[in-house]
């Protein structure tokens, strides 16, 4: 007979102690995970999905508002409601051609025509207030000037409501040639001898691809990446390169440019962003690529696929501003003076032309002009480098094609042209840069793009969260995350309003929080409780433990062979 | 007994003003040279900012054969601005960056320094302005100034050294913390609590910092002196210090309008490479020959193109000078004792391989001894085709030694153990005559000089304890200390600061000053890698207030030169002492892993013995047992 090993009263007080112990060697990481999570406050992962999804299935559209005018049209043939139902069809055939962008308006377009013709003035809608045979007052014959014109426009359609009505004037002349202009304001003509359905497409088209898209076409600049940083703020940063000052040293007179020159378009980018000048002269920075000597254009050559090595980063330290916080953006616009031995320095175009404005952009980084020097035309050797200055002429041209980089890194037109399926438009340009409609697209598509980003870094941060169910988040990023949500509803309800530059302001508002609570230092030092190290601290203890189980397991099994051979012998017996 | 130790520390914070009046008497004839001579320079300097507003940018070497057959280089670089609210915000010469910095954080004044060796006092000279101002202590040494409100001159200051370590690639941004920085009250410069001054003594200096560093200069290396700055000749060299200092009176009502200006310094000694063996003349050995090719490995080809001016020069020292004669008027028959200006390029001691376009000699304004000569060359001249490579090469052998210190300071540490020891600065004087003791000794008057020292919170000094020894004997403490501010340190929060001005008789051979401190203990967290290696006590800062090391020279048109500017600015003596090496008790770092497996090892024997007692059948055994016995 087997019988069991009997357990006395001490060995079971010492296996009682043991399992103490034991329980106390296990529980203690376990306590100190639970006394750790008490410190977590989770993100509001539910209203991140939500949000994040409403951004994503449907882009934030704004509530537009346009008018059409027909002067000196056949009252008869049309009435105002008939026009603005036909124009709202060829506006919907316009916008189907290409998928609703983030930042155009929405369904919800208002058109309201005013038919003036010398006898009576129709008009649907309730907000026109254009003043009936005023435009008869000017004399459009002897105006050729699209300026003034714009000016007198402005003047008539002057609005003091506040809301912002886009207005496209069509009047019928007796000239020959049809004129499209879209002015610096908020409104356009078009001019000449043109019928109702002619109109009215041109019309729809001005709408459609001016007033709402900005003018965009293909490959340009997508509005995604407005080059704007996340607290709204921008740095242009002037570099006036001398490749090499042995052979001449130009110098600028920035104050001039900067006073003269830049502060209208700081002062119209305002409600955009934030934006701060700063310049510097640098020596001896020879460019990285290649050029060669061309006998036909008699100049060096650098073609399109030479861009990317021009920039030489080794060299040019065009310091990253101390003035810039991180979060900041910083455009970088070069002039690069080349040496005498590579001059004049000539951009060729992949066609095989020159180019104009002898430079280019690189999207988010900023422009760069080759600017050639009239010295190097004279080709004299000079022992001692002549300072000279950049004429003040020189450096408006300049600037003007930086002016146009601008434009370009900020996905508008820089050519003034816009070619449309109905015929070419003009654009005017503002002294101020960037004209009243385009500071209005650029607010739209800003806000969008900043409630897109805040909607991805949020739902990155969400699914960071999850994925590490041991980090530790600090109050202070629950909060962030929390008023970034705030101020990410409130852009959404200011974009239905149509308020353009309260959504834009909320909507950096809750992009800035979101990339706050992102880059949260706390978050940085993802400081967690690892298994391996659990594991490394338990293994002193459950190798032994596991050698003596496992030798006790193996005797007990030998034993029970034993025992049972002998039992089956004993049973055979 | 600790207790005691901490009522007496109190009683020495406050500041004691130990001013007697005998002492302004015995000064006077000295303060009225010096007011003379301070008059005079401002009133020319004043005349030379009026007449031009624009920036400017200047570069100049100097070089210096050193007694112990060294050669010493100063690359002096300096870019100035027009002050804002005249010029405008966009420059052309001046770096953007450190523009940015100045009015970000509006600095006042600002000083850096990275320093790789220690700055030999004997050998090097200890008396003139180089020593004064580019000897530096090892590793980085920072102080800055700032104009803003008292309580946020702090933040300022943190902000200044992040921006500064990202500037520089260097690790400022640990002087951040307040238990590494302090706000010296007025030893060390003068400034209304707004000061902060900062030391990392272990940082490593090497070409990362120098790169930044010449990113400020609008040639870099590619143009100009700063050509020869080949890396691997300037970093074998025996002491390399770069140095950066900012003045700005942008933010000041002030009515000067001096702008901002930055100064830039790479103080260099090195070796020449003399090949072979040393060349002998009757039995002595020669000076070392040299040339900027042999020093650094490259020649300079022409001036940085927009730089106003860039000049070289060498300098043969006052003692240098009447060696010099003493030697040629033992080789020589007794001609004219005196050097003259033509024979520069070749004479019968020494031959330069170009002749000098100008020689300037030093106006000595209280010996009338021989003073120290300086041969100007210009770079302008030079271009590719023919680049300029001076080269000094002596024919009969010159011993001389170098101007010192009125006192030689120097720190130890005494006692051993880990609990306790004692911090000793000892003031030696030189038993050469040649120092000049001028302003002392003559009418029985006494020497001041000023100590600055800073002491991390993990030393806990006890500064009632402070003894002072003149010529090795106790004397009481309170007669020779005219003035003395202390701050104690605070655990964790911030350092201990002892600013003292020591009033010493004439004619002293050895003054100590000795201290004795507790060694702390630091938390697990806060031992730096490496703690067993010990931790550094920062330079203590000896200034000698009675002294003034600075050079005028004959011209006053050099006054424009900012080189020579700077020789002639007018600071004290001053002298860093020796970084003390502190070895702490430092804990085994591995103690939480031997605990878990010790514990865990006792725990898995109790474990297994217990396994083994329950798996037993003691019964079993026992039959086994008797039965195995049967057999026998």
């Amino acid at each position: 007979m087997i019988y069991p090993p009997p357990l006395n009263l001490v060995q079971f007080s010492f296996l009682a102690i043991s399992e103490q112990y034991l329980s106390i060697l296990t529980q203690t990481p376990i306590r100190l995970i639970n006394y750790r999570f008490r410190y977590r406050s989770p993100p509001p992962f539910r209203e991140i999905d939500d949000l994040s999804t409403a951004i994503e299935s449907s882009p934030i559209l704004f509530p537009c508002h346009f008018r059409a005018v027909f002067v000196n049209f056949d009252p008869n043939s049309y009435t105002a409601d008939q026009l603005s139902i036909s124009v709202q069809a060829h506006m919907a055939k316009f916008a189907a051609k290409n998928s609703p962008a983030c930042g155009t308006c929405a369904s919800n377009v208002t058109v309201s025509v005013t038919l003036d013709s010398n006898s009576n003035c129709i008009s649907n809608g309730n907000n026109v207030d254009w003043k009936c045979g005023a435009l008869n007052e000017f004399k459009f014959a002897e105006k050729h000037e699209d300026g003034l014109l714009d000016e007198d426009f402005a003047s008539l359609l002057d609005n003091n409501s506040g809301a912002k009505v886009y207005t496209v004037v069509a009047v019928k002349t007796e000239q020959e040639e049809v004129r499209a202009v879209v002015g610096k304001y908020r409104h356009a003509w078009i001019m000449g001898r043109i019928f109702e359905e002619e109109a009215i497409e041109k019309i729809a088209e001005i709408f459609v691809n001016v007033f709402m898209n900005g003018g965009k076409e293909e490959g340009l600049i997508h509005g995604e990446f407005m080059p704007l940083g996340a607290d709204g703020r921008i740095v242009l940063s002037f570099n006036l390169l001398n490749a090499d000052p042995h052979n001449w040293i130009y110098d600028w007179d920035f104050q001039e440019i900067d006073e003269n020159l830049l502060s209208p378009v700081i002062d119209a980018l305002k409600p955009l962003a934030d934006v701060s000048v700063e310049s510097q002269v640098l020596y001896h920075t020879p460019k990285s690529s290649f050029s060669f000597w061309d006998d036909r254009l008699d100049s060096y050559i650098f073609s399109t696929k030479d861009l990317p090595f021009f920039v030489n980063s080794n060299e040019w330290h065009l310091d990253t501003s101390v003035a810039a916080g991180g979060l900041s953006k910083i455009l970088q616009f070069v002039v690069y003076v080349p040496s005498a031995k590579e001059c004049p320095l000539q951009l060729q175009l992949p066609n095989g032309e020159i180019s104009t404005t002898n430079g280019f952009i690189s999207p988010m980084w900023g422009g760069i002009v080759v600017w050639n020097p009239s010295a190097c035309l004279t080709d004299s050797k000079i022992k001692h480098p002549l300072r000279y200055k950049i004429s003040s002429e020189d450096s408006r041209k300049l600037f003007e094609v930086f002016m146009g980089q601008l434009r370009q890194l900020f996905g508008l037109k820089s050519d003034g042209l816009f070619v449309g399926a109905s015929g070419t438009s003009i654009l005017l340009a503002s002294e101020r840069g960037f004209s009243e409609w385009e500071l209005d697209v650029l607010s739209r598509q800003h806000s969008c793009f900043n409630l897109l980003q805040c909607g991805t870094t949020l739902g990155s941060l969400s699914r960071l969260v999850q994925s590490l169910p041991r980090m530790i988040i600090m109050d202070d990023i629950g909060k962030q995350v929390k008023y970034s949500l705030e101020a990410a509803r409130l852009t959404l309800s200011n974009a239905l309003l149509g308020i353009y530059d309260a959504s834009a302001e909320s909507s950096r508002q809750a992009r800035l929080l979101a990339e706050d609570a992102f880059y949260h230092p706390s978050m940085m030092s993802v400081s967690y409780y690892s298994f391996e190290h659990c594991f490394a601290v338990y293994s002193p203890f459950f190798l032994p433990v596991s050698l003596h189980v496992l030798l006790a397991v193996l005797r007990e099994w030998k034993r029970y062979k034993q025992e049972s051979k002998k039992y089956y012998a004993w049973k055979a017996k | 007994m600790f207790k005691c130790c901490l009522h007496s520390q109190l009683q020495f914070r406050s500041e004691t003003s130990l001013e007697s009046d005998h002492l302004m008497g015995s000064r006077e004839p000295i303060v009225l040279i010096f007011l003379i001579l301070i008059s005079t320079y401002e009133s020319s300097a004043k005349g030379g900012i009026a007449e031009e507003l624009n920036e400017e940018f200047t570069e100049g070497l100097l070089l210096r054969p050193l007694p112990d057959r060294k050669v010493l280089a100063h690359f002096h670089f300096q870019s100035s601005v027009p002050p804002t609210r005249i010029y405008g915000r966009h420059h052309h010469l001046f770096p953007k960056s450190i523009y940015q910095l100045v009015n970000k954080f509006r600095v006042r004044e600002m000083e850096l320094s990275f320093t790789q060796g220690r700055w030999n006092y004997e050998r090097w000279g200890g008396y003139d302005p180089i020593s004064s101002s580019s000897a530096k202590p090892p590793g980085v040494e920072l102080w800055a100034d700032f104009d803003v409100p008292l309580d946020q001159v702090d933040d300022s200051w943190r902000n200044l050294t992040h921006a500064l370590s990202g500037l520089f690639c260097a690790s400022i941004n640990f002087l951040e913390h307040s238990t590494s920085y302090s706000a010296p009250q007025w030893s060390f410069h003068s400034f209304a609590g707004k000061l902060r001054y900062g030391t990392l003594p272990r940082e490593a200096v090497c070409t990362e910092n120098l790169t930044p560093w010449l990113k400020l200069l609008p040639c870099r290396d590619k143009a100009g002196l700063s050509a020869l700055m080949d890396r691997p000749s300037i970093y074998k060299g025996y002491y390399h210090s770069q140095r950066l200092h900012l003045t700005s009176d942008d933010f000041g009502t002030a009515k000067s309008n001096a702008g901002t200006m930055l100064e830039q310094t790479l103080t260099v000694v090195l070796q020449p490479n003399t090949l072979g063996a040393r060349a002998m003349v009757s039995g002595k050995t020669l000076q070392p020959s040299w040339s900027l090719n042999s020093l650094f490995g490259r020649k300079v080809h022409g001036k940085c193109s927009v730089s106003k001016s860039s000049n070289v020069y060498v300098q043969f020292e006052q003692n240098l000078v009447s060696e010099l004669k003493e030697v040629r008027k033992k080789s020589e028959a007794p001609e004219s004792g005196i050097l003259i200006h033509d024979d520069f390029g070749n004479n019968t001691i020494f031959e330069m391989s170009a002749s000098p376009d100008r020689v300037v000699k030093e106006v000595e304004n209280l010996q009338k001894e021989d003073s120290s000569i300086l041969l100007e060359f210009l770079v302008e001249d030079y271009n590719d085709s023919k680049p300029f490579d001076l080269g000094l090469r002596w024919k009969l052998p010159v011993v001389w030694s170098c101007q010192q210190a009125p006192l030689h300071a120097s720190r130890f540490l005494m006692g051993s153990g880990n609990e306790r020891g004692a911090i000793a600065i000892s003031l030696k004087s030189l038993s050469s005559n040649n120092t000049p003791t001028v302003g002392c000794c003559e009418k029985g008057s006494q020497l001041r000089i000023n100590i600055f020292q800073v002491v991390p919170w993990y030393v806990k000094v006890y500064y009632h304890t402070l003894k002072v020894f003149i010529d090795g004997e106790l004397q009481s403490t309170m007669e020779n200390i005219e003035k003395i501010h202390i701050s104690p340190s605070e655990d964790k929060v911030s350092p201990g600061v002892m600013e003292m001005i020591l009033r010493l008789p004439c004619g002293v051979i050895t003054a100590a000053l000795t201290l004795e401190f507790d060694k702390g203990f630091l938390h697990i967290d806060e031992y730096p890698p490496d703690a067993n290696q010990g931790f550094d006590i920062p330079s203590a800062v000896v200034s000698f207030t009675d002294f003034q090391a600075s050079a005028s020279f004959e011209d006053n048109l050099l006054n424009k030169l900012p080189i020579l500017n700077e020789l002639q600015e007018r600071k004290h003596v001053i002298s860093y002492t020796e970084v003390l090496l502190v070895p702490l008790t430092t804990p085994d770092f591995s103690m939480p892993y031997n605990v878990i497996t010790i514990t865990c090892t006792v725990f898995a024997l109790y474990f297994g013995s217990l396994l083994n007692v329950l798996r037993r059948r003691v019964g079993e055994e026992e039959r086994r047992l008797k039965s195995k016995g049967d057999f026998k």
